[in-house]
């Protein structure tokens, strides 16, 4: 009786708040650009009046432009029921197959795409092409991210897997949920693949084939886009907060109500992020499309990966390991980059990762000392992920120009001499007898990395920018360094610390915006006046 | 007794060159205020220093000989660069060379920097003598660059990035020290503190001391300007304003190796012998003697030869400190004397450049006629600088060389080859300089006395007692009071 009720009211609260989303959304967006935004319930007003209109449907259409919308909405309804969206373990639970779920996406999609095709329009069938390209495209990531889930979670069933606290366990799934995110967007045709409010033919994608569709058909396919949308972000928030799911098996007034404040709040929340998000990214080009899925399937594949890899090799992955990864990740990245603003935006981000460790570090250690690591990751976002860009932009402002001057290697080169330190550091760390005597191994690998990326950045880099970023660097390896050894300074030495870093970015900013007003180009080969 | 009346004398000397925007006030307070610290200075230090009172140390400051003996020589030259600086700055503005904003931003940010120093020498706390050297580079970098020329952003530059990342290094043997000490059983702060990270150095594994000492060695070197890190060092020395020369070249690689001292020392004690830093500190001193003597042949500026005579006299005071216990004596006079001779070389170089506004040596002419005042006094610095009695560096290179031809005939031999050649060239460009010139340059102003020419005077004296006072026994067992259980350890 219970899962059934359960399966029932979630069914019917999705199908009730869909229009209120695709509306939070709008808007959200509004208030955000300084308009003053429609009411978030216009829609239900919107899918009412369609339903009264009377419909067009050119001459040329078949059945197939009459059952499309049927469809369409029909797959999305029964992903409202299937999925563990408000409760976990409801009627249908064991009909959450991933591979099913896969499936019913995929037919609901391709019946849109022949609704497109079928009267014969020049957009609907531009449309149909570009649909059916990020389909092909989203397919393997999609199966991707459900794998290592299901690997690590041991069930094939999506309701298994939101029942457990995967993510919280075993850190290095955030890849997928990352990639899950960007399939979410892919899927809802949002930002930055499509744009679902353009009114310009030629940037549409989802918009396009529905664009021969009136009326009943209209209101019916929009509904299904929204609730698609509700459904996506409410399955994410599941995945990175399982804990707010209830288990259908309590079922009662009390279960409903908590199940239907969380469900409000996800949505509120993630709407109102989905709108932040739109505010501030570009709509790619279609023809970059590709290298927003090669990103999302490379970072699923990692997820998937470092799954096989911590089972078969029994090492117990933790946060700070997978944060000081991908600190050094960003770093490596700095290696092909020429431009000092890209440069800068992965420093923030690798500094960010550091905050990170000390982070993750925290739930490791006793107690006394867990404040302290959440001061120390509190300051370290505050100063070097904003503070310090923000110093050495300010110092650069009379040079707006970008810094594009070629590195001393090309980038090829670059990212042969970062594998070749890496393999150093790690051939280093084998033979000296100090590995032994530390606890936190990956930690002390990414410090020395760090230091010797660092050094690397300015020695092979023969620009201005470039050495002030490696000296950066390699102070960032020192914070990782402490945080190995010794786990945490004094706090008037760490707020030294802090100062001293602010302050000598400061100065070589200057000092490089001179040397540029002097010397005409940021190339420190040209500084050999002084040699003998 | 806390160095806080010290820290407020020369914080409010920099506050006033900030706030101040008139010349007069800000000359006369940089005078007044730089005598008031340094007395202050020497008020802590002198007592402890001539043994009328103990040493003494807390969590954060340590006075002990050798602290007592480093603050002094910085309050001293502290005072002397300052009354220079106001002199030399002072004239600089008038001739429209800097304009109020450089004068400005050069004394407010040479008393930050004193102050940098001053901390550095009497820190007791490991992370805060960190601290205060990477003040000091940070401070001085546009005091080097504080002209508006290529050249002086490019040494600024050099300056800045091989100093900060030497330090860094440092840091991370810091970090070593620290970390060596936790796992051996020190707690809490002390493993921090330099007195009781001596006191439990037997309990340091030894891995992990030489891994640490060689980050020091290596972060610290490049600060002190040792080959082959040294290429900052006659960029920087050359192009900066010649207090600020003094400055460096005198007291701030002094600095840099007292850190190296005092950490060696922690490191000596782990280990139980000198033997293994010993090997260190031979081959980098020996190679910072000879290679600046090949240098100093072909060099056409006279203030970049004062420059690289300094990395050659560091490379001197280390290859002493190889030679424990009478080198560790030997480097501390050597230090001393170092300190007070190229101080004054450099300072009657600014009055060189005050007179012909170029560095090119080949363009200076006539000195003994022209500014026969300065041409005597930096004669005089150079014979005391290339170590001629009764100068006191040669006292000290006797020491090392006693003790050297016996221990390592074979480098002693190539030092001292290294060392004629070096007296040859500093020679040969100064003599250069002070006669020839045309007839018609008789029409020019004949130099008049001034304040730099007392200091450097004053200076000279002391460099001649010293002679007298450190060749006797008394004045050995002085050094060796400050030398004993602090740089070598006494068996």
């Amino acid at each position: 009786m219970n899962p059934i009720l359960a399966t029932l009211l979630q069914g019917i609260f999705v199908l009730l708040i869909a229009p209120f989303a695709s509306g939070l959304v709008r808007f959200c967006k509004a208030r955000l650009q300084g308009r003053q935004g429609a009411s978030p319930f216009l829609p239900y007003y919107t899918f009412a009046t369609l339903l009264k209109k009377q419909m067009v449907i050119s001459s040329s259409a078949s059945w197939v432009f009459r059952a499309v919308p049927y469809v369409v909405l029909s797959t999305t309804l029964s992903l409202a029921f299937i999925l563990p969206l408000m409760f976990v373990g409801g009627k249908l639970a064991s009909a959450s197959d991933f591979l099913v779920v896969a499936g019913i996406l995929m037919i609901g999609s391709i019946f849109l795409v022949l609704g497109g095709l079928d009267p014969g329009s020049a957009f609907g069938g531009m449309g149909s092409s570009r649909e059916m390209t990020i389909a092909a495209l989203v397919e393997p990531i999609i199966i991707m991210v459900f794998a290592a889930m299901s690997f690590v979670g041991g069930t094939f069933a999506i309701d298994g897997l939101v029942g457990q606290p995967l993510v919280f366990a075993h850190p290095y799934l955030l890849l997928s949920v990352f990639a899950f995110f960007l399939v979410t967007l892919a899927e809802n045709a949002r930002y930055p693949v499509d744009n679902p409010a353009t009114h310009l033919e030629l940037t549409m994608v989802h918009e396009a084939m529905i664009l021969e569709y009136s009326g009943p058909y209209l209101a019916m396919l929009e509904y299904a886009s929204a609730l698609k949308m509700t459904i996506f972000a409410i399955l994410l928030s599941n995945f990175i907060f399982p804990g707010t799911v209830i288990a259908a098996s309590s079922f009662g007034i009390g279960a409903l109500v908590l199940a239907i404040f969380f469900a409000i709040a996800k949505v509120l929340v993630c709407m109102g992020l989905l709108a932040l998000l739109e505010s501030t990214v570009v709509k790619m080009r279609f023809y970059r499309m590709q290298e927003f899925m090669s990103i999302a399937f490379f970072t699923a594949m990692f997820g998937m990966l470092i799954a096989l890899f911590a089972s078969f090799v029994k090492v117990d992955i933790q946060y700070h390991t997978i944060f000081a990864a991908l600190s050094v990740f960003f770093v490596i990245l700095i290696f092909g980059r020429a431009r000092a603003q890209v440069m800068l935006r992965y420093y923030a981000f690798s500094s960010f990762c550091i905050a990170g460790i000390a982070f993750g570090l925290s739930f490791v250690v006793e107690k006394s000392e867990m404040k302290h690591l959440w001061l120390f990751a509190l300051v370290t976002i505050l100063i070097k992920t904003i503070l310090v860009p923000i110093v050495i932009k300010y110092a650069q402002r009379k040079h707006k120009e970008l810094i594009s001057s070629p590195s001393f290697l090309r980038p090829a080169t670059s990212y042969f001499v970062v594998v070749l330190i890496l393999g150093a550091t790690f051939y280093i760390m084998k033979h000296t007898p100090i590995l032994g005597m530390v606890e936190f191994d990956t930690l002390l690998y990414a410090s020395i990395a760090l230091i010797g990326l660092g050094l690397a950045t300015m020695i092979v880099h023969r620009n201005i920018f470039s050495q002030i970023l490696g000296l950066l660097i390699m102070e960032n390896g020192l914070t990782v360094f402490t945080l190995v050894t010794v786990k945490s300074l004094p706090l008037l030495i760490e707020l030294g610390v802090f100062v001293i870093i602010v302050a000598s970015a400061f100065i070589l900013s200057i000092l490089g915006s001179r040397i540029r007003e002097f010397y005409g180009s940021s190339d420190t080969e040209d500084l050999r006046n002084l040699t003998e | 007794m806390t160095p806080i009346i010290t820290i407020i004398t020369v914080l409010a000397a920099a506050a006033v060159a900030i706030f101040s925007n008139k010349k007069k006030q800000i000359l006369l307070s940089t005078t007044i205020l730089a005598i008031v610290g340094g007395l202050s200075v020497f008020s802590m230090s002198l007592p402890v220093l001539f043994q009328m009172s103990s040493s003494w140390s807390n969590s954060v400051w340590l006075m002990d000989n050798f602290s007592a003996l480093m603050v002094s020589l910085v309050a001293f030259l502290y005072i002397s660069a300052a009354v220079v600086s106001v002199r030399y700055i002072g004239h600089e503005h008038e001739e429209k060379i800097i304009s109020i904003g450089d004068l400005k931003l050069y004394f407010s940010l040479f008393h930050v920097f004193a102050l940098c120093m001053l901390l550095t020498v009497i820190a007791n706390n490991s992370l805060l003598l960190w601290m205060a050297l990477e003040g000091t580079t940070l401070s001085s970098t546009f005091l080097v660059g504080l002209y508006r020329k290529k050249t002086s952003a490019e040494a600024a530059w050099k300056y800045i990035i091989i100093c900060s990342t030497g330090i860094s290094l440092g840091l991370l043997g810091i970090l070593l020290f620290g970390y060596g000490a936790s796992i051996g059983g020190v707690t809490g702060g002390d493993i921090f503190t330099l007195t009781a990270l001596a006191q439990n150095a037997h309990l340091i594994s030894i891995d992990i001391i030489r891994w640490a000492f060689v980050f020091i060695f290596v972060g610290f070197g490049a600060k002190l300007g040792l080959v082959p890190m040294h290429i900052w060092l006659p960029d920087a020395h050359s192009n900066a304003p010649s207090p600020i020369s003094g400055l460096f070249s005198g007291i701030l690689l002094n600095i840099a190796l007292y850190g190296i001292i005092r950490f060696r020392f922690i490191t000596d004690l782990s280990l139980g012998s000198n033997e293994w830093t010993g090997h260190l500190f031979l081959f980098f001193g020996f190679i910072s003697i000879v290679i600046p003597a090949f240098m100093m042949l072909v060099q056409s500026n006279y203030k970049r030869m004062l420059a690289y005579s300094s990395v050659e006299h560091m490379g001197i005071i280390t290859f002493a400190l190889a030679l424990s216990p009478v080198g560790a004596i030997a480097a501390v006079v050597h230090m001393i004397g170092h300190t007070f001779s190229k101080s004054m070389l450099f300072f009657g170089a600014g009055e060189i450049l005050t007179n012909y506004q170029t560095t090119q040596t080949s363009k200076v002419q006539g000195l003994l006629k022209r500014a026969p005042f300065t041409a005597i006094l930096f004669l005089l610095g150079i014979l005391s600088i290339i170590a001629l009695p009764p100068s006191v560096l040669f006292v000290s290179e006797y020491m090392i060389f006693a003790n050297a031809f016996l221990l390592h005939p074979f480098l002693s031999i190539l030092i001292m080859i290294a060392l004629s050649v070096i007296s040859f060239a500093m020679l040969r460009s100064t003599i250069g300089m002070f006669f020839g010139g045309n007839e018609n340059e008789q029409n020019q102003k004949r130099e008049k006395w001034n304040i730099t020419h007392s200091v450097m005077t004053l200076e000279l004296v002391i460099i001649i007692c010293l002679t007298f006072f450190l060749s006797s026994p008394n004045g050995v067992k002085f050094i060796d009071l400050i030398a004993r259980n602090i740089i070598y350890i006494s068996k």
